[in-house]
């Protein structure tokens, strides 16, 4: 399974993207730079990339500078994927 | 000739609590839907909504389903439990036992309407709910649209929300320090102590949180029908292992397919899911045959 063509179909389904996530690249910011991403969206988030990927994340596991970028988020999934 | 069309939804407020009760004058806001005169009543469906914010993100879908069922002849009942939406009390005020009664309510009030006993029908923890009701007391049939199968995962995320205002920085925790560790017992440890837990401008009294938490779906006994939806937006998608794992016990009583669509009752914008609406209205069809 394709790490970043799944977070795409998650975050645009998540954040309601239309398809914009299709064109997202490493460089991408998230945090900050989508309005959209609000506690309630990150929750989605984390809960859809737990149920998609089969992994468990603890809640301390995570801060801010998980969803700087595509590329920080999509190298966060990974790590947790090689565990 | 253009088919009729059904009128607005009526609304009212419907008694709910007990005589003798604290809370006995508490009443739940409902909106039924009548099929239009000339129109053969098939059945009547009550539903039963999801959790919190999960609620006002999939009205839409709810007011939309509705409708399109009264036109093919479903009396349609759909309630906000008590403490949500526009129901007596405040959501403080939500316990698990008093949804419990809320639905007994509107169960018979929509049979003495409609002259139909109701299929239950609900979305995520409404799902549950209706399951659980069905277990209890017969129904006609189940129809589950995105079902929670435990109360504890449709919690979590609820309760996992202050832990995502901390990761974008606008919790507890905003400027820049990481979040407190250990000091703080978790939002469910609190529950489990007493007390009273504020989430997402929530208050959940542990009256509601803790039964939720211990609820799980429970098969409705022969002959209640069950009908499940789930709604994707990949393509090729299955049905998630723990659905069928809950509908197993049923065989040849449970149907169940995945649609394609956005999951409308967390999506940021109001999103609807039109082929969700086609396949309950067919499986109505062919239930009411």
């Amino acid at each position: 399974m394709q790490v970043a063509a799944e977070l795409k179909t998650i975050l645009d389904d998540v954040l309601s993207l239309r398809g914009r996530a299709q064109g997202f690249g490493d460089d991408t910011p998230l945090l900050g730079d989508i309005p959209e991403l609000d506690s309630m969206a990150v929750v989605s988030l984390i809960t859809a990339i737990e149920e998609r990927f089969g992994v468990g994340i603890a809640d301390d596991e995570i801060d801010g500078s998980v969803f700087a970028s595509f590329g920080s988020l999509r190298a966060f999934v990974e790590q947790l994927l090689a565990r | 000739m253009t088919p009729p069309r059904p009128a607005a939804a009526r609304a009212f407020f419907l008694p709910a609590g007990t005589p003798g009760d604290a809370d006995a004058a508490r009443t739940l806001f409902a909106l039924h839907d009548v099929p239009p005169a000339g129109v053969t009543v098939r059945g009547a469906l009550l539903y039963l909504p999801p959790f919190t914010e999960e609620m006002n993100k999939s009205r839409r879908m709810a007011a939309l389903q509705a409708r399109a069922a009264a036109a093919a002849g479903w009396h349609v009942l759909r309630i906000d439990l008590t403490g949500t939406g526009d129901s007596s009390g405040d959501f403080a005020d939500a316990r698990w036992a008093a949804w419990r009664e809320d639905i007994d309510v509107a169960r018979a009030w929509l049979a003495q309407a409609s002259g139909h006993e109701p299929w239950l029908w609900g979305l995520r923890l409404g799902a549950l709910l209706a399951a659980q009701a069905a277990a209890e007391r017969p129904a006609p049939g189940l129809l589950l649209w995105q079902p929670a199968t435990s109360g504890r995962n449709a919690l979590q995320p609820f309760l996992r929300l202050k832990a995502g205002a901390a990761w974008i920085g606008t919790g507890a925790a905003a400027g820049g320090d990481a979040p407190p560790k250990a000091a703080e017992p978790s939002p469910l440890q609190q529950l489990q102590a007493g007390q009273t837990v504020e989430i997402a401008g929530y208050t959940l009294a542990p009256a509601l949180a803790l039964p939720m938490a211990e609820a799980v779906f429970t098969p409705p006994p022969a002959p209640t029908r069950v009908i499940a939806f789930e709604v994707s937006p990949r393509e090729g998608a299955t049905l998630s292992p723990a659905l069928e794992r809950a509908l197993a016990p049923l065989g040849d009583r449970a149907r169940a397919a995945v649609l394609p669509g956005p999951s409308f009752w967390q999506a940021q914008e109001i999103e609807t899911a039109p082929a969700l609406i086609d396949a309950t209205l067919a499986a109505l069809a062919e239930a009411a045959a």
